[in-house]
């Protein structure tokens, strides 16, 4: 809770730089500022408690999932320094990415439908704005134009589906409604049924999961890099965050028919993100299928709906947020100096620019699920949390999906080692190392140390 | 914070209580009638009036109505829409009314807080409003 306050002071203090002129000195301010969220969060561990007439609760589920928020936020600040450049537009980005850091910290933690849906445009408006923050690049325009419309319309979905619940069991809160959906066995009521399903649609749209990933790839492209990392790292996050917060708590009583739902959705993301990923070319197109995929592994944990969802589903999320943000950087220098966004702009990298070679293959390494890297003992608990409620259809459809994710993933690893081409010393500077080394740090150590986090909750 | 299944299998004996019945009524077929409802509201409208109005086709029909005299020239000039920020920076004072007319009603029962608290929420959004003139919104372009 008192996460919130501090980032809350953290975007007017930064409204504040702008107007009494000290934004230059604005960037320590900043990350102090997410230092102490993320110590504040900490002090909630273990100590549950209900605030704004139990709108929002600081469970160890919501606390888990801010520090993860906040972290990975840290990590990118470092990468997306380049973006804070220009002193005319910084104090927008910073505040809008602090304020959409208060909506995701509110999708984690609600307890209210109300506080879902006010998370959930809190963490969208800034994300619309930001999309379109290269305002001279017609990509970018088109990307925010998209992702505006679509979102706003995927909003009327996600209120509409509160409605009717609200209308069924009377009540906003999720414990409330849970309890009335159990005690009087309306499960069956084809309005709270209609209801769960606007949700499900909504829900499904803010995490980019087939059918409803139109949008996700011409987005990812067009917005500028740094906000695609943010957008396919933090926002996905928060969004299966609280995916899983709503379903596993409010609906878990009339499960059946929405899980079968979510199978389809679950089975069809896996199945077209990453076959489709196979044919870009472009990297960042690329990823932005990869991301749709890794939305559709996230989706399982929801289905499994056991004891083991929500700590697998904090390790995907680590695991994926931290491997990704360091492709998302790798992407990031290759095409401010070369200009290409292409696979190909990655030829011969390894000969003049080994660490940032060996760090782009870790990341892709872990995206694709190999041991002993992060992002396979994430795959691991995910699949295993799915077998042990009995879903073995699935499991073997998401490993034929990540079989055919190896595929493109190598394609990159293959370009880097390519010899007969020889790329310039792309002079990276010493944060940007550092950064690249922390990624591939935390990737091998919570490969080799998967309890760090999975015992967490 | 998550139930989970074997938890959540809720008894079907109970489920025979009356109370429900009340509510299953406004089930599928309300659901459908209200859809179908809201169509044929929507559609009804259309086509009432293709059946109730005279057609009529006379070139004063295509021209633009009520604006004023033919135009000389071309009337896809590039504008200056920079007013649309004095449009936006008009929603702060919008919100700010919104708000206030709910807290004037509950001031006297709740007393000093209510006003200290209507206070730091003018002071925010007073903020906004500053930091958009400290960045040249209110500059005629």
């Amino acid at each position: 809770m008192n996460s919130l306050i501090i980032l809350a002071a953290l975007g007017l203090i930064i409204l504040f730089s702008e107007i009494f002129n000290f934004k230059k000195i604005i960037f320590p301010i900043v990350f102090a500022g997410i230092i102490a969220a993320i110590v504040a969060a900490l002090g909630d561990w273990n100590n549950s408690a209900s605030y704004f007439n139990n709108m929002i609760r600081t469970d160890n589920y919501a606390v888990s999932f801010s520090v993860l928020i906040l972290f990975i936020t840290l990590l990118w600040f470092v990468m997306s320094s380049s973006m804070f450049e220009d002193q005319e537009t910084r104090t927008d980005y910073f505040s809008l990415i602090v304020f959409s850091l208060i909506g995701a910290l509110v999708m984690v933690s609600f307890t209210n439908l109300i506080m879902l849906f006010l998370g959930i445009e809190i963490l969208s408006i800034s994300m619309y704005a930001l999309a379109g923050s290269k305002k001279d690049n017609l990509a970018s325009n088109e990307a925010a134009m998209k992702y505006f419309l679509l979102g706003a319309f995927t909003t009327g979905f996600l209120l509409f589906g509160i409605a009717l619940v609200y209308g069924i069991t009377g009540s906003f809160n999720t414990d409330q409604i849970s309890e009335y959906i159990m005690s009087t066995g309306h499960s069956s009521s084809p309005v709270l049924i209609a209801g769960i399903l606007l949700i499900l649609t909504a829900l499904t749209f803010k995490i980019a999961a087939a059918p409803f990933h139109f949008w996700a790839p011409d987005v990812y492209q067009g917005a500028p890099t740094p906000v695609t990392a943010f957008m396919s790292s933090v926002v996905k996050t928060a969004a299966i965050a609280s995916f899983l917060r709503l379903f596993g708590s409010a609906f878990a009583g009339p499960s059946e028919f929405w899980i079968a739902t979510l199978w389809v959705i679950s089975a069809i993301t896996i199945v077209l993100g990453n076959i489709l990923a196979v044919y870009q070319t472009n990297l960042k197109r690329m990823l932005a299928y990869s991301s749709i995929s890794h939305a559709g592994y996230m989706i399982m944990s929801v289905i499994a709906l056991n004891e083991k969802a929500a700590s697998s589903l904090l390790f995907y999320t680590a695991a994926y947020g931290i491997s990704s943000l360091a492709a998302f950087m790798v992407l990031l220098i290759v095409s401010s100096k070369s200009g290409t966004e292409e696979i190909s702009g990655l030829r011969g990298m390894f000969s003049k620019n080994p660490i940032m070679a060996s760090a782009a293959c870790i990341a892709v390494l872990s995206l694709a699920g190999i041991p002993p890297l992060a992002g396979f003992f994430a795959k691991y608990y995910i699949f295993s949390a799915a077998l042990q409620s009995g879903y073995t259809g699935l499991v073997l459809i998401a490993v034929a999906g990540s079989l055919v994710g190896v595929f493109y993933y190598f394609r990159i690893i293959i370009n880097i080692f390519e010899s007969n081409v020889q790329m310039n010393d792309l002079g990276v500077n010493v944060f940007n190392k550092a950064f690249l080394l922390i990624c591939s740090l935390l990737a091998l150590l919570f490969g080799i140390l998967p309890g760090l986090i999975i015992d967490a909750i | 914070m998550i139930y989970y299944k074997e938890k959540c299998r809720f008894d079907n004996s109970q489920n025979k209580a009356g109370q429900a019945k009340k509510i299953d009524k406004m089930g599928a077929g309300s659901m459908i009638l209200l859809i179908l409802c809201g169509v044929a509201f929507s559609a009804g409208g259309i086509i009432l009036s293709r059946i109730l109005s005279r057609s009529s086709y006379n070139p004063q029909k295509g021209q633009t109505y009520e604006c004023g005299v033919p135009t000389i020239g071309k009337s896809l000039v590039q504008l200056n829409v920079g007013y649309y920020l004095f449009a936006l920076l008009f929603l702060i004072f919008d919100v700010e009314l919104v708000f206030l007319y709910p807290w004037a009603v509950v001031v006297k029962q709740v007393g000093w807080p209510a006003l200290i608290e209507v206070l730091v929420f003018l002071f925010i959004l007073f903020l906004g409003f500053l930091y958009a003139h400290k960045k040249g919104a209110l500059k005629w372009m």
